[in-house]
């Protein structure tokens, strides 16, 4: 490809809006499996959830996705409070059952996302639906914007930083962040335990359905889109550090960046050697997560 | 007058056993992928099959060589897995025993069952299927609707362009079986056709991104841009090929454009836009089409799409008559098959071997928000217009 294209602001764009939407997909994992290392593949399906409120909220009502988001991301946590309430409360707070709770909880966690996936078949049918909004297109310095695109860049972005600020300033924060460091030095010094995992679940849930209603503008909904977030999800992860929110949203951002430039360097049929190749060098060489150096986040 | 009584009573139990008889439903089976990535492009071939059990039903049932029995469908998921449909088909036919077979949906697990429906001579009709190795295994016992087998399809764009005096082309694939074989008979068609192949690249499913393709695209700047898309990917080429600019008069996606989302996600962008399709609802010479169409948006509350819902009716259509001439006798019904032309919702369909010859293989293209049929000129509703130019 020449160099013109590969310096090319096109291409720039769609590689900060790839890594955007990695990183919107995949923080609310980071919170639930970095704090009580529940493998949560049902993440996907939260965002399902998300997008399905977004699209028929717009279709009925022609209520914005950017108002239903917040919608979405309270369903979601609500769902979220109810499965930890129901299922993993009482796991958690037994010795014998938290041994073999990170295991258990796959199962437990695909039991939720086959449930929730039937259920979306069964109320919508297996047909995808899409609707069009804000695709028009806006013009800086010669790049174009589809303009749903740049609002994902920009949310994605706003939310990185409300995240980030409140893990890093808030009580609760601060509270996640020891409780992800240590779990028993946590208890130990008084953060209340209980309080703390329903926050994680409610905040990980949530942006996950916040997630999914902001991806609907781009992508058809489908009682099938959840699995493709959930890997997503789990790649960013892993690639920045288990708990490490601050790593996940860079992995993502790196992994928008490296997925662009890496095709156009090369060919699209690298895309997956690409994303998988590096997320296996990570995981050989570094496989604390590529942003865990020093103090975490 | 005992006499009297014990005839009655005979008569009865005859009479009985016979309504019972008649009564019994018509088994029709097959698999169908409700999980897995096929998933998502299933369920209007799904709603076809029940859509024409509901009217065979409410009809007073199938036509069993003159007598009427009610439809009964017996289906399973097959995972989007071409082994387990395997599995299903052999289920099927020696558990479930059922009386007639529709096939799977997709190339791969039609592919798998044509081995198990040969073991057992049970005569098959495919919808939504094709590949030109279901042509070349020969098989006896399969009968596909699809008009769109890869090498024709192939030559009908080359056809196509060269008579609107297209020059170059870029060719973009999904790397699935279906569409690479498509590309396998696609590029050597066009080179033929004295077609310039300025691009020619492939891209994983499941991509998020097309721009660095869609860059090149826009360098090499084509007449035609031929994307053998699934739904997803094409979806991120209508909005992608926006941004960057593509500005080929003639763009083509395999498999969406005529499904009820697209034309709800890029509404007027959606002009121009040229797919697959042999169809369209109100060709006066398709008398079954407009019923079809009116019954499906009525029960379904959506458009038919105009692909794989009417080949998985197509095909219901041709086991009901084949049925009606033969009954269930398996010889018979293969005897029917291979020799007799239906008459479906898309005109006549006739088979030699595996492949229907009757219907062409067609273009179509959205134009003022409505898919007309652009190629071949003798089942064309409209000509073929140049796509709108993007502004980006």
């Amino acid at each position: 490809m020449k160099l013109e294209l590969l310096l090319s602001g096109q291409l720039f764009f769609s590689a900060l809006v790839t890594g955007a939407v990695y990183v919107l997909i995949g923080l609310g994992l980071n919170l639930v499996f970095g704090t009580m290392r529940l493998l949560n593949i049902a993440h996907g399906e939260m965002a399902m959830i998300g997008a399905y409120l977004a699209y028929w909220l717009f279709a009925l009502w022609g209520v914005s996705p950017l108002v239903s988001m917040l919608l979405a991301a309270a369903v979601t946590a609500a769902f979220g409070a109810a499965v930890y309430k129901g299922i993993f409360r009482g796991l958690l707070a037994s010795n014998m059952t938290l041994v073999r709770l990170e295991a258990n909880s796959l199962l437990v966690f695909l039991g939720i996302a086959i449930i929730l996936q039937n259920a979306a078949i069964l109320i919508f049918t297996g047909s995808p639906r899409a609707y069009q909004y804000m695709d028009t297109m806006l013009h800086v310095g010669g790049v174009a914007l589809t303009q749903n695109r740049l609002i994902v860049l920009l949310v994605a972005a706003v939310i990185g930083v409300l995240i980030t600020l409140f893990l890093r300033f808030n009580i609760y924060g601060l509270a996640i962040n020891a409780f992800i460091q240590n779990r028993q030095a946590a208890m130990m010094m008084g953060v209340n335990v209980d309080k703390i995992q329903l926050m994680a679940f409610c905040v990980g849930f949530g942006s996950a359905g916040l997630a999914g209603a902001l991806l609907s503008m781009l992508e058809q909904v489908s009682p099938y889109m959840g699995f493709s977030f959930t890997i997503i999800a789990f790649v960013m992860v892993i690639l920045g550090g288990l708990g490490n929110v601050f790593g996940g949203m860079v992995a993502g951002l790196l992994l928008g960046i490296l997925e662009t430039y890496g095709v156009a360097f090369t060919s699209p049929s690298f895309q997956l050697v690409l994303i998988y190749g590096v997320f296996v060098l990570v995981l050989v060489f570094r496989p604390e997560g590529l942003a865990s150096m020093g103090r975490r986040l | 007058m005992r006499k009297l009584w014990l005839a009655a009573l005979s008569l009865a139990v005859v009479t009985a056993d016979a309504s019972s008889q008649s009564a019994a439903p018509v088994k029709v089976g097959f698999s169908i992928a409700r999980t897995g990535i096929f998933a998502a492009g299933t369920q209007t071939s799904l709603n076809s099959y029940e859509l024409w059990a509901e009217r065979v039903n409410a009809g007073g049932g199938l036509d069993v060589k003159g007598t009427k029995r009610p439809v009964q469908l017996v289906w399973h998921d097959d995972q989007s897995n071409a082994s387990k449909a395997a599995q299903i088909y052999e289920k099927l036919i020696t558990s479930d025993k059922v009386d007639l077979l529709i096939g799977p949906w997709g190339s791969p697990a039609s592919l798998a069952i044509a081995g198990v429906v040969e073991r057992h001579q049970f005569p098959t009709v495919v919808g939504a299927a094709s590949s030109v190795k279901l042509r070349e295994i020969k098989a006896g016992n399969i009968f596909f609707t699809s008009m769109v087998f890869p090498d024709k399809l192939a030559q009908t764009l080359a056809d196509i362009l060269k008579a609107n005096g297209y020059k170059s082309a870029a060719v973009l694939t999904v790397q699935v079986p279906y569409t690479l074989e498509i590309k396998s008979f696609l590029v050597p068609n066009l080179k033929k056709a004295g077609i310039d192949v300025k691009v020619d690249e492939g891209y994983p499913p499941m991509v998020r991104d097309m721009t660095a393709l869609l860059l090149r695209v826009k360098e090499a700047a084509p007449d035609a841009v031929i994307v053998l898309s699934f739904p997803a990917d094409t979806a991120i080429y209508m909005n992608q090929a926006r941004e960057t600019g593509i500005n080929a008069p003639f763009q083509f996606n395999l498999i969406g454009p005529t499904r009820e989302w697209f034309p709800k996600q890029f509404g007027a962008h959606a002009n121009g836009m040229v797919t697959i399709g042999s169809w369209h609802p109100n060709k006066a010479e398709w008398p079954k089409a407009k019923p079809f169409y009116d019954a499906y948006t009525k029960k379904f509350n959506e458009k038919p799409d105009y692909s794989d819902a009417i080949l998985g009716y197509m095909a219901c259509e041709v086991l009901e008559e084949a049925v009606r001439i033969a009954g269930l006798d398996k010889n018979a019904l293969r005897k029917t098959l291979a020799s007799a032309t239906f008459d479906t919702l898309t005109g006549p369909v006739k088979f030699q071997g595996v492949e229907n010859v009757a219907t062409p293989t067609g273009l179509s293209q959205y134009q003022n928000g409505q898919l007309e049929i652009v190629w071949p000129p003798n089942i064309a509703t409209a000509k073929l217009i140049r796509k709108g130019a993007a502004k980006p």
